[in-house]
C-alpha cells in the first residue's frame, strides 16, 4: 500500500530534481559544461523569494490565515492571497535568472573567449558555486535581512522553511494534500509540455535546436549561436528559480532540508547531476524523466531495501540509490533514458503507438 | 573592370595563438569561380575561413561590398549576403531536409521561403525525394548536395565552399564540381578551396596558390594549371 503523504513529498522532491536536472542539462547542451553551481542558484531564488514575500506581506499589512475553510473538497487552507506567492514565484524566478546569467556572463563566457578548455570551466563553476555560498552566509547573517524575514512572516534566515505558510487541503476522508504538491507536479508537466512546443513548434526551438546539433553550421546561416545560448542560461536559471521557490515551501520533501547558505544545494547536487546523466545528459526530455526517475528511486527503492534488510537508518543511503543508478546507466546503457527510447527496438514499439498526425509524411 | 566582392588587405589570421595565414592580400572578382589550391596544412581552409569570420584576425582589413567587415561575427556576414559550406558536417544531420532547408531561410518570410524551396528543388530535384528523411542518413553526395540547397535560400551573393570533394568517390566528385559550375552560372560568386587540384583549376576562372599560409601565385586559373613548377613542387602534380 502506498502512503499519500510519502507520494506527495516524494514528487515533491522529484519535481525539484527534475526542474535541477533540466538546468543541468540545458547548460550542458549549450554552454558543454557541467554546472556544478546550478543548485545554489535555487538557493539565492529561494532566499529571492522569501526576502520579497515577507517584505510585500509587512508592506500590504498581510497576516498568515491558519483558518481552514469548509469547502466542496474538504477543508482549505490559504494562509495568503494568490499576490504573495506571485511575489515569490516572480522573485524566485527573476533571481534564479539573473544569477544564472551573472555566471555565464562574467565567468564563463571571458574563460570561453581565452579558449579554456571543459575542466577550466568545470573548476569555474564550482569557484561561483562558493562564491555564491559566501554571498548568501554574508546575506543571511545581516542585521536587516533577519529582520525583515522575522517579521511578519517569522522565519530564521539560516534555516528558512515556509512549509507552514502553504496552501493546503484536508479532504472529508482526512487525507492531507500540500498545495506545493499540485503545484510541482502541475509544474513539471507544464514546462515539458512548453518546452515541446518550443523546440518543435516555434522558430525558436528550431534555431535552438540546430546550434545545440551544429553550432559553427547554425552560425553560418544566420543565427546569433550566443544569443541561443544566453537564451539557455535564462531558461536553466528561471527553472533553478522555480527549484528554488518550491524548496522553500517543502522541507521536509525527500531528502529536502530547511534552506541556508549551504542546504539542501551541497546534498541535492548529487541527485540532481544524477537525474541528468540518467536522463541521457543530451536530452531535454530525458533529463525531466531522469530527475523524477532518481527523485521517486530515492524513496521507493530506498523504503524497498528497508523493509528487506529490516535496517531502519536505510533512508540514511537514499544517495547511494541514485549513485547506484547512474553507474548502472553508464554500464548498461550510456546515452541514458533518452538514448534507451531511440534504441531500433523502442522505436519499433513506439511505431506501433496511433499517433494522430503521424502518418501524414511519415509513412517513408 | 568591375569591383572585386571581397578584398583582402594584408590579413595575418589563425586560431587563437597560433598563426597560419601571414600578409595575405587577395581580391575576389564578382561573379566568377575562384579556386584555392595548395598543400596539405598550407592554410587553405583557413584562409576561406577567415572570410567568413571564423578565425581569429591578428591584423589586416577585409571589406565585403566595399564595407569592412573584420571584426563581423560570421552571423552578421550570413545576413549580408556570404554563405559558407563545410567540408564535414554542413548539414544538421538530425533535422529532415524539410526542416534543414525551413532553418536555412528562417528570417525570410514564409511565402518566400517556400518560393526559394522550390528553385532549390528545380536546381536538385533529387533533395525533393528526401524531403522528410533526415539528412543524416542521406548518401555524401545528396549530403553535399543538401548543403548547397542550403546555401542557396538566401541567395547569397557570394559562396565560399570548403573542399566538397573531400571523402567521395570520383564520379561523385565530377558531380559535386558540376553542381559548384551550375551554382556560378545561375550568378552566384563562388569561392572554394579544392584538395583535387586539377578538376577544380578546370572548372575556375581565378587561381590562387597557398603554400605556408602565404600566397604563392594569384592568377587566372588557366596560368596556374599551366605552371608546370609550382605544380611540380606543391601540387604533385607532374
Amino acid at each position: 500500500m502506498v502512503d499519500l503523504n510519502v507520494f506527495t513529498t516524494t514528487t515533491i522532491y522529484a519535481s525539484v530534481l527534475a526542474l535541477l536536472s533540466l538546468g543541468i542539462t540545458l547548460i550542458y547542451m549549450t554552454t558543454r559544461v557541467f554546472n556544478f553551481a546550478h543548485p545554489r542558484l535555487s538557493l539565492v531564488a529561494a532566499y529571492a523569494a522569501a526576502t520579497f514575500m515577507a517584505i510585500y506581506a509587512r508592506s500590504a499589512h498581510l497576516k498568515p490565515n491558519l483558518e481552514p475553510a469548509e469547502t466542496s473538497i474538504g477543508y482549505v487552507t490559504v494562509p495568503f492571497p494568490a499576490s504573495f506567492y506571485l511575489v515569490g514565484v516572480v522573485a524566485a524566478t527573476v533571481f534564479g535568472v539573473v544569477a544564472a546569467l551573472v555566471e555565464y556572463y562574467a565567468i564563463l563566457k571571458p574563460l570561453l573567449r581565452r579558449g579554456a578548455d571543459y575542466l577550466k570551466l568545470m573548476i569555474a563553476t564550482l569557484a561561483y558555486d562558493f562564491i555564491l555560498m559566501a554571498v548568501l552566509f554574508l546575506y543571511n547573517t545581516h542585521r536587516a535581512v533577519k529582520s525583515a524575514l522575522s517579521n511578519p512572516l517569522r522565519l530564521t534566515p539560516t534555516s528558512l522553511s515556509m512549509t507552514a505558510y502553504d496552501v493546503s487541503i484536508v479532504t472529508e476522508g482526512g487525507t492531507f494534500i500540500a498545495g506545493m504538491f499540485i503545484f510541482s507536479a502541475a509544474l513539471a508537466v507544464a514546462l515539458a509540455a512548453a518546452l515541446y512546443l518550443l523546440l518543435y513548434r516555434t522558430t525558436l526551438g528550431v534555431k535552438m535546436r540546430a546550434s545545440i546539433e551544429n553550432p559553427p553550421l547554425a552560425e553560418v546561416l544566420g543565427i546569433n549561436v550566443e544569443r541561443i545560448y544566453a537564451i539557455a542560461w535564462i531558461l536553466s536559471g528561471a527553472t533553478a528559480g522555480l527549484a528554488g521557490y518550491i524548496m522553500l515551501f517543502a522541507t521536509s520533501a525527500g531528502s529536502l532540508k530547511p534552506i541556508s547558505a549551504t542546504s539542501p544545494a551541497d546534498e541535492i547536487v548529487v541527485s540532481a547531476f544524477a537525474g541528468s546523466i540518467v536522463g541521457g545528459v543530451n536530452s531535454i526530455f530525458g533529463s525531466i524523466a531522469g530527475g523524477l526517475l532518481i527523485g521517486y528511486a530515492e524513496t521507493y527503492v530506498t523504503q524497498l531495501l528497508q523493509a528487506i534488510t529490516g535496517y531502519p537508518e536505510m533512508f540514511q543511503y537514499a544517495r547511494v540509490v541514485s549513485m547506484a543508478i547512474v553507474a548502472l546507466t553508464l554500464l548498461f546503457a550510456p546515452s541514458g533514458l533518452a538514448g534507451l527510447l531511440r534504441s531500433p527496438r523502442a522505436r519499433r514499439l513506439l511505431s506501433r503507438i496511433p499517433v494522430p498526425g503521424r502518418a501524414r509524411g511519415g509513412g517513408r | 573592370m568591375e569591383e572585386p566582392i571581397i578584398v583582402v588587405d594584408k590579413v595575418n589570421a589563425g586560431y587563437e595563438k597560433l598563426q597560419t595565414l601571414f600578409d595575405v592580400s587577395l581580391e575576389i572578382p564578382r561573379g566568377k569561380i575562384t579556386v584555392i589550391v595548395g598543400p596539405n596544412g598550407a592554410g587553405k581552409s583557413t584562409l576561406l575561413k577567415t572570410l567568413f569570420g571564423l578565425t581569429k584576425v591578428y591584423s589586416g582589413r577585409i571589406t565585403f561590398e566595399g564595407r569592412d567587415i573584420t571584426r563581423l561575427p560570421p552571423h552578421e556576414r550570413a545576413k549580408l549576403g556570404m554563405a559558407f559550406i563545410f567540408q564535414l558536417n554542413n548539414v544538421f544531420a538530425e533535422l529532415t531536409v524539410k526542416e534543414n532547408l525551413r532553418l536555412a531561410g528562417h528570417d525570410l518570410p514564409a511565402s518566400v521561403l517556400e518560393e526559394r524551396i522550390r528553385e532549390v528543388f528545380e536546381t536538385f530535384p533529387r533533395l525533393r525525394e528526401r524531403l522528410d528523411q533526415k539528412a543524416g542518413t542521406m548518401s555524401g553526395g545528396e549530403r553535399q548536395m543538401l548543403a548547397m540547397a542550403i546555401g542557396m535560400i538566401r541567395k547569397p551573393k557570394v559562396f565560399l565552399i570548403d573542399e566538397p570533394t573531400a571523402g567521395l568517390a570520383p564520379k561523385l566528385a565530377r558531380e559535386v564540381l558540376e553542381n559548384v559550375r551550375k551554382l556560378n552560372e545561375q550568378g552566384y560568386t563562388i569561392v572554394l578551396v579544392e584538395q583535387n587540384v586539377k578538376a577544380g583549376l578546370e572548372i575556375g576562372d581565378k587561381g590562387v596558390l597557398v603554400v605556408s599560409g602565404r600566397i604563392a601565385f594569384d592568377g587566372p586559373a588557366a596560368e596556374l594549371l599551366a605552371r608546370k613548377d609550382l605544380a611540380k613542387m606543391y601540387l604533385g602534380i607532374s
